[in-house]
């Protein structure tokens, strides 16, 4: 029951809602279409409007090859690197750390836990310059730890994690250390095969953090090879004479893996982050 | 402890002391301590910046949480199809910022763009959009909501199914109608996930950057110069870190004041009964 409409108004709304997200989606699908548009078609398509704005008449890949000989494929290509790297490191130090939160008992466990809350609660972005200027100092800057080191320390991803092993029954770990089951052996065997939704959640929380990263990678990066993919396109963008076609190419392979990621783990997320978002 | 050791380690060098540097150094000048960065806050850059900064965020925090409230009233009925519609609308968050900006910088072309396009077949004429002072402030609202409201969404949604089928069936008997259980039953229930999302939203909207640095670089006439671009200009075009840090102590003070009032008043009536009881 809750909301639900009067009956007369449920297929007009139907139809209403099912046209309204798709043209939601619409810069989007251009973007796409722009990408397979042969060079000198994409700039025409940014005038005027009829179906063929979303639908391009010719098809070239033409353009993806541009992306991959070009410096923005290298920078997609570090985007993954940054990426990967960080959900891999990242997933599992929050995971420990939520295990170290909620398995054991010790003095001085509260002040943890509110540091782990007061990290996601200071706003990223206002921290990127100051934290910029001390990578820089200590040379990091240019380089994939530096790109990727912000990443993997994630509040949110920890507190996420840490609410799924208060669930784990006390029982089991209990049973595992009579067996003779060292912290390790019960973290590995018993939390982490029972929490496998709220990994991925927190592996998604923590991919698309470093995937929308712009700031940070901006002022971190000099060296264009170093760049990641999101300020890569930035970059091209105020370029004159840029060659559209490649430009859209990129943007859409920018747009896919996040857009993939997410309708593949779409219940797994919803449940595990708003879900406990909500709870919590 | 040795499980912990990794993410906190990692969590002070990147959090907590990027945020004790910022405040430390904005009160450092030429290697002693100083309100030198302070007393330079009273130009009239940054004094503009806040204000433009406030007017933006006045306007488009109550605006996100509206259409992200509308759009989970609408996408909480059972439809057909409704978990992909939600995911549809929720896509472009995970989209990186900078790349939803290059397209709707496209988009919003003066003269003959695509969303002109769109508006010449209704009848309007066309407009300046970014290359306006009037407008430009309002197109980046338009794409920083594009890119959030799904997301807030998804809270509200959670809110909405978390309210008892009970309360509102209860209230159908008695004869109120849909609009009738929205206002009086359901909205007060989902307040909690409301003031979550307009903390939420207040704290991303005022740290804003990426729209303005990509299509407006502040402009024009310093119509879209929120303080974000403006401390970033000032470490790092006018290289003089100093007064941006004390411009950044300043803007997380500012929020952190907002978000604190926004708390008190979402914490109305239904809490305080809640409370007493």
């Amino acid at each position: 029951m809750r909301l639900d409409m009067p009956r007369w108004a449920r297929i007009p709304l139907a139809v209403l809602v099912a046209v309204g997200a798709i043209l939601w989606l619409a810069p989007l699908a251009w973007t796409v279409a722009s990408g397979l548009r042969p060079g000198n078609a994409v700039f025409r398509s940014f005038r005027g409007l009829n179906w063929r704005t979303f639908i391009p008449d010719a098809v070239t890949t033409e353009n993806v090859a541009a992306v991959a000989d070009g410096t923005l494929g290298r920078a997609i290509l570090n985007s993954l690197i940054v990426a990967g790297a960080t959900v891999v490191v990242g997933v599992l130090i929050s995971a420990m750390a939520a295990y170290g939160l909620t398995a054991f008992r010790f003095r001085g466990r509260g002040f943890v836990f509110a540091l782990v809350v007061l990290a996601f609660m200071v706003p990223f972005e206002a921290l990127a310059i100051p934290l910029a200027d001390s990578a820089r100092s200590v040379g990091l800057d240019n380089s994939y730890i530096g790109l990727i080191l912000p990443g993997v320390g994630n509040g949110l991803a920890i507190f996420l994690l840490r609410q799924f092993y208060l669930d784990v029954p006390a029982e089991l770990a209990e049973a595992a250390s009579i067996d003779g089951a060292g912290a390790w052996r019960i973290f590995q065997h018993v939390y982490l095969p029972l929490t496998g939704p709220a990994m991925v959640g927190a592996g998604i929380i923590i991919f698309v953090f470093q995937w929308q990263a712009y700031l940070l990678p901006l002022l971190l990066t000099t060296d264009p090879s170093m760049d990641v993919g999101a300020v890569a396109l930035a970059r091209l963008f105020g370029q004159y004479g840029v060659d559209w076609g490649m430009l859209f190419a990129g943007a859409a392979f920018l747009c896919l893996v996040p857009a993939i990621v997410l309708l593949v783990f779409q219940r797994t997320f919803t449940e595990s982050v708003v879900g406990s978002a909500v709870k919590g | 402890m040795v499980f912990l050791a990794p993410a906190l380690l990692t969590l002070v060098l990147t959090r907590l002391a990027p945020a004790v540097d910022t405040f430390i150094a904005s009160l450092r000048d030429g290697g002693a301590w100083s309100l030198a960065n302070y007393a330079e806050l009273g130009a009239d850059t940054f004094r503009e910046a806040v204000v433009t900064t406030v007017v933006f965020n006045v306007i488009i925090n109550p605006a996100q949480v509206l259409v992200s409230y509308a759009l989970a009233v609408v996408l909480s009925q059972r439809l057909p199809a409704v978990g992909l519609w939600r995911t549809l609308i929720f896509l472009p968050m995970a989209v990186p910022p900078a790349v939803s900006t290059v397209v709707w910088g496209i988009w919003f072309r003066p003269g003959d763009g695509i969303v002109n396009s769109l508006l010449g077949v209704v009848g309007v004429p066309d407009q300046p959009f970014l290359t306006s002072p009037g407008q430009a402030l309002y197109v980046i609202m338009v794409i920083a909501s594009w890119i959030g409201v799904g997301y807030w969404m998804m809270f509200l949604i959670a809110g909405i199914k978390n309210v008892p089928a009970e309360m509102t069936e209860a209230a159908a008997i008695d004869g109120a109608g849909w609009w009738r259980r929205l206002v009086t039953i359901v909205t007060p229930m989902v307040r909690r996930q409301l003031s979550f999302v307009l903390v939420a939203a207040t704290v991303a909207n005022f740290l804003l950057f990426v729209p303005v640095q990509v299509l407006t670089r502040g402009g024009p006439a310093g119509s879209t110069n929120l303080v974000m671009y403006e401390a970033y200009t000032q470490a790092f075009v006018f290289n003089d870190p100093g007064p941006a840090f004390a411009q950044i102590t300043v803007l997380v003070a500012l929020v952190a004041v907002i978000v604190a009032l926004q708390f008190r008043l979402m914490r109305g009536p239904a809490e305080q009964v809640r409370h007493a009881s």
